[in-house]
């Protein structure tokens, strides 16, 4: 049994704030909550029925043995809520702000006190709280027709911030992933990264997780808990504040040169744990990673119907860390043999305009030994690229364990065939760079 | 790491109530933990010079007056110092500038690739090593690395190659490769003393290096205000294990076992997991 289970997978659920109004947190709440495989409590003193749920007046008036509660109070009063839950259950998630964030760290620690000495593990305060599709829990207080919720899948996203999680897994739902867990930690009063990468680490339902911070408050614990789970399963690290902020008066170039974000991104380096620049990357990650297996390796071989698209995705790959070495001469000759004259054969293949779709595979047949991953270009603007590409590729991708990645643009088809590989588990990019992005992770290394 | 405490005990003592310590009081100490420094006289001001002095020239002679920031901002470092005359000289100059309490001289090191090595507190990750290309114009280039301290043989060895420029450290046009043995031996106390939990911020820049050898040219190091308790994380690390509650599943991780679950309430149920 996993620790953490009663916060991603509880069977039960006490809502404390509940409410029948459609436009209030606890209304919205109650509404996201209506397919979750588990019993609701309502509590609430103003009412003795929401949806056909029986309420409860106060925490101590709830049964026994809850796993969860859900705490959208306004902060002053929920310390006293968190005591009135003792012996109920033995997790709360606090929805509610107003605490350290807002400068009132006195209450923040009442709080930390009540959870401790009610026995009960806190997730927040200022927070979202979990997504777990599997089991239709969703303790947002968003609206579903304001934030669209990614489907059922291998992902798990860890964000210190609500906004940010919200934006990252529209993101994830608008390219097709889908998620395990996603959980938003806010002002981390109890829980925190390193428990909640440990869980992570443990969940067989998660294969990649995706992380944002703002801060981790012990250093040394996040890293040792951060390399645990890097351990077992690829882990994208998001770091905000990044600006240089080394102490400007200390007395030592040391001193002066250790900005907090310099220390951190340094010693995340050290211990093999992988820093993404910006956003869009925890998404492309999400895309490459959550659809094949990451294997170690840098020899990319690039195949492409342009050969500017080529250029640009080799000049994404070297800045990467990557090697694109030329075609082995015996395979070389071959193709030269079986291809138009006009195809410029090297690496990157370029099978210009007059492309179609069995060359793509012809290509891909004679090079497989001799590669770690296969970046495919199919610009869809040509008559001989169709979605019979995809089938190709997918038969390509069954006889190997190796990654290969595909950059699709162009027309209306592009979309089309993003969607169809995509599904078929080879992941698709917009641009060059991106698909290079997608490579160099799936290749583990690479800076 | 209990000799770098021991050194530094005593160092701090007999710095007891200056903000700082002295060059040639930190060169003292670290000479004493095995790390090469230049060999050298300090001489306080008003008092002559030895005889003999026992150095080989050429020398340098670097101002020494607390809580002066750069000895070269204000012409306070002579170097070349070719003979007796040139160093009486030397030495009377650096005397006169104000807040001088001494001139501390010593023999000239040959030139070498200069780097950085130093230790500083981080509000996250406490007590932590940099290592730097560049020398004194390490804040120019900004070309550092930062590791957790105390750091083992093998982490100093991985912190140096993080710099973009640690390639310098390898053969390079024509030099032989530096000894990267003498440095890790320097990163090591370093991050030694930072672990002691007793040292603010430690400064020493350069360190110059040679294919054989390297040597502390300049050194600073200020104590924190209120020392705490060493940080020996590693150490911790081996000592902690998880406790499950077998009630209630409830892990703590802890060197103890402990008596009561937080969560459950239940008391005398905790087994070491894994």
């Amino acid at each position: 049994m996993n620790s953490l289970d009663p916060l991603f997978a509880p069977r039960s659920i006490a809502l404390i704030g509940a409410s029948p109004r459609t436009d209030s947190p606890g209304g919205i709440l109650l509404h996201n909550l209506s397919g979750f495989r588990g019993d609701i409590y309502p509590v609430t003193p103003a009412h003795r029925e929401i949806r056909g749920l029986t309420c409860y007046p106060e925490p101590a008036a709830l049964p026994e043995n809850v796993d969860l509660a859900v705490i959208l109070r306004p902060a002053a009063e929920v310390p006293a809520v968190v005591a009135g839950l003792r012996n109920r259950c033995r997790y709360a998630i606090v929805v509610s702000a107003g605490f350290a964030e807002t400068g009132r760290g006195a209450l923040q620690e009442e709080l930390a006190r009540a959870g401790h000495e009610a026995g009960i593990r806190l997730l927040g305060p200022n927070c979202l709280g979990v997504f777990n599709p599997a089991r239709q829990l969703d303790t947002f207080f968003l609206p579903a027709d304001r934030m669209r919720r990614p489907r059922r899948g291998n992902v798990a996203v860890v964000s210190q911030s609500g906004a940010v999680l919200v934006s990252l897994l529209e993101g994830l739902a608008k390219i097709g992933s889908g998620v395990s867990r996603a959980v938003n930690y806010g002002n981390a009063v109890d829980l925190d990264a390193p428990e909640l990468y440990d869980y992570l680490a443990e969940d067989s339902g998660t294969d990649v997780v995706l992380a944002y911070l703002e801060s981790v408050g012990d250093g040394r614990r996040f890293i040792a808990a951060a390399r645990r789970l890097a351990g077992r399963k690829p882990l994208l690290l998001l770091k905000a504040g990044k600006e240089r902020s080394g102490q400007s008066a200390a007395f030592s170039h040391t001193g002066r040169l250790a900005g907090r974000y310099e220390v951190f991104s340094s010693i995340l380096q050290q211990n093999g744990l992988r820093e993404v620049g910006e956003f869009e990357e925890l998404l492309d990650g999400a895309r490459a990673l959550s659809l094949q297996r990451q294997v170690s390796g840098a020899r990319v071989c690039i195949i492409t119907n342009a050969g500017g698209a080529g250029v640009l995705a080799v000049d994404a790959c070297m800045r990467g860390g990557l090697e694109t070495p030329p075609l082995p001469r015996d395979v070389l000759e071959g193709l030269r043999q079986s291809f138009p004259p006009f195809y410029a054969v090297g690496n990157p293949l370029d099978l210009t305009g007059q492309v179609r779709d069995a060359d793509y595979g012809k290509a891909l047949a004679a090079l497989r030994d001799h590669y770690d991953a296969f970046l495919v270009i199919a610009l869809t603007g040509v008559a001989g690229v169709t979605l019979g590409l995809a089938d190709i590729l997918v038969k390509f991708r069954a006889g190997i364990s190796k990654p290969l990645v595909a950059h699709v643009a162009q027309g209306r088809l592009a979309g089309k065939l993003e969607k169809l590989l995509v599904k078929s588990g080879i992941p698709a990019f917009p641009t060059p760079e991106r698909a290079a992005r997608g490579i160099r992770l799936l290749l583990g290394g690479g800076g | 790491m209990n000799r770098a405490r021991a050194q530094l005990l005593t160092l701090r003592t007999a710095t007891l109530g200056r903000g700082s310590c002295l060059e040639h009081e930190v060169k003292g100490m670290l000479a004493k933990l095995g790390l090469p420094v230049p060999r050298g006289c300090f001489i306080t001001t008003g008092r002559p010079l030895p005889e003999p002095l026992g150095l080989e020239f050429p020398l340098v002679a670097k101002v020494t007056a607390p809580g002066l920031a750069g000895k070269s901002d204000v012409g306070g470092v002579r170097i070349a110092i070719r003979d007796g005359a040139d160093l009486y000289r030397s030495v009377a100059e650096l005397s006169a500038i104000p807040g001088a309490v001494g001139v501390l001289v010593e023999e000239m090191a040959p030139p070498g690739l200069e780097v950085i090595v130093g230790g500083s507190r981080d509000p996250q990750f406490g007590p932590i090593v940099m290592f730097g290309l560049g020398g004194i114009l390490v804040e120019l280039y900004r070309d550092v690395a930062f590791g957790l301290a105390p750091l083992t043989e093998e982490d100093a060895l991985r912190l140096v190659r993080q710099p973009k420029g640690a390639q310098l450290l390898d053969r390079f046009r024509g030099r032989p490769a530096l000894d990267m043995p003498a440095l890790v031996r320097i990163m090591v106390a370093v991050s030694e003393i930072m672990a002691t939990g007793m040292v603010e911020e430690i400064d020493l820049n350069p360190v110059t290096l040679y294919p054989a050898g390297a040597i502390v040219l300049d050194a600073k190091l200020r104590f924190r205000d209120t020392p705490e308790v060493a940080h020996n994380p590693t150490k911790e690390e081996e000592n902690m294990a998880t406790w499950k509650c077998t009630t209630c599943g409830y892990t703590k991780e802890g060197r103890c076992k402990p008596q009561k679950c937080p969560q459950c309430q239940s008391k005398g149920n905790f087994e070491k997991a894994e």
